[in-house]
């Protein structure tokens, strides 16, 4: 129990202190954008021949043919940091698509419990997703993750799509509130 | 000498808290919160009172009754800040209900586990022990509280994000404290164990020196058809893209 007691009082002092640190409690705006935040400079997508050239190893080979040492490197300079560009893009739109949802969901008496429980466990394993692809792109470079890029891409889509029904039920919310 | 200090100090920035909360109206807004301060002065005149005349025959249960009113009095801090922040959030307020009710049922069949196991578990508790458990239910059901009012984005008002951090640190190293703190003498943890209660009181202080109002909230959105439609969408659209990362996976 004195172990419990512990982890738990230093859990909750650092959530506080994150807390505050981070402003997780003050008057957020859900259109706010914050400066140097993930979400700055993510409101475009990657086209998906860009991607696939980000990932492709054609180019690589192109360079390495070429014999030139500091090419080399700057290539993959470049690279990888197209990449980890692109996996901020990618999870700062998971995030919007989280934060439309939780907008309309914290205002409706009709919320499910466990229907929020699954939202919030596949928000995560996506987060985890990004988190691992950006793990994986620093450690090894951009090139060796081709296929798993491409999921990432069709993911994307996939949240790209939910993104729009979001604000077409917050859009069908906003113009019924304005008719009563 | 230190205890003597951080004791004074104690009973100092509560006066002016209060004085504070009385000129600022805050004490209209948040009547339980300024209602356990008041508590908290009074119970530590009266402690230095007993400790002072009637030693032998009260200290000990008047500083545990106290003791245990002040920890049910911040349960309602706990439950004021919930009904304040939410008040305009019934969707939010629900989950949050459900998480405490979940963390309660589970504290129940971890306390019942126990007694099953020990029958003389309760004779054997000592007050300190007993105290430490439930300030530890207590730092959960905040912690968990915290992250379903950040989940959530509430806005918060500068007063009751105050009262949150203030409470919510104050307990946080008050069960690190109980951890450690010695039945009897003066140590670190027992000095820490007391300042812990100051650090509360001057960030308190801090933020409720005058009244902020809480960020407006979109009250009664006709949103629960709405809700449904998009929590659907919503789940058939990350099931899909798990289905995509199994796919992946496997590939």
């Amino acid at each position: 129990m004195e172990f419990t007691s512990l982890i738990a009082g230093v859990v909750l002092l650092l959530l506080l202190l994150a807390a505050g640190a981070k402003g997780w409690l003050t008057s957020r705006q859900w259109d706010e954008v914050t400066p140097g935040g993930d979400d700055e400079g993510a409101t475009e997508g990657c086209p998906e021949e860009f991607l696939s050239r980000i990932f492709l190893r054609g180019d690589w080979e192109f360079v390495r043919k070429l014999g030139a040492g500091g090419i080399e490197r700057l290539f993959q300079q470049e690279r990888k940091r197209v990449a980890l560009i692109w996996v901020r893009q990618t999870s700062a739109m998971v995030k919007r698509v989280m934060r439309a949802h939780t907008q309309a969901a914290r205002a409706s008496a009709n919320l499910e419990f466990s229907t929020e429980i699954r939202i919030l466990g596949n928000f995560v394993t996506l987060m985890s997703v990004c988190g691992i692809l950006a793990t994986a792109i620093q450690l090894g470079g951009p090139l060796w993750l081709n296929g798993l890029a491409h999921f990432a891409h069709r993911l994307l889509q996939q949240l790209a799509k939910l993104q729009e029904s979001m604000q077409a039920g917050v859009l069908a919310r906003s113009e019924s509130g304005g008719n009563t | 000498m230190l205890s003597q200090a951080i004791w004074w100090s104690c009973i100092a920035l509560e006066c002016f808290l209060l004085a504070r909360g009385v000129l600022g109206r805050l004490i209209v807004r948040y009547p339980v919160f300024y209602g356990y301060i008041l508590f908290v002065a009074t119970q530590s005149v009266l402690r230095s009172v007993v400790h002072r005349w009637y030693y032998d025959q009260f200290y000990f249960s008047v500083y545990w009754v106290t003791e245990f009113l002040g920890l049910v009095l911040g349960c309602l801090i706990v439950f004021e800040i919930y009904r304040v922040a939410l008040a305009g959030y019934p969707g939010t307020a629900r989950m949050a209900r459900k998480i405490l009710l979940f963390l309660f049922v589970l504290a129940l069949a971890k306390a019942g586990a126990a007694f099953a196991g020990d029958p003389h578990l309760l004779t054997d508790t000592t007050p300190l022990q007993m105290e430490r458990t439930l300030r530890t239910a207590q730092a959960i059901s905040i912690g968990a509280l915290v992250m379903v009012f950040a989940a959530y984005s509430i806005p918060f008002g500068k007063n009751l994000r105050g009262i949150l951090l203030g409470y919510g640190l104050f307990i946080g190293e008050r069960v690190i404290c109980l951890t450690f703190v010695p039945v009897s003498g003066e140590d670190f943890w027992f000095y820490a164990y007391s300042g812990s209660y100051l650090m509360a009181l001057g960030l308190w202080l801090g933020h409720l020196w005058c009244y902020q109002a809480i960020p407006a909230t979109e009250r009664n959105a006709p949103l629960d058809k709405e809700y449904q439609l998009i929590a659907a969408a919503t789940r058939r659209h990350l099931q899909d893209a798990r289905g995509f990362l199994r796919k992946a996976m496997g590939s």
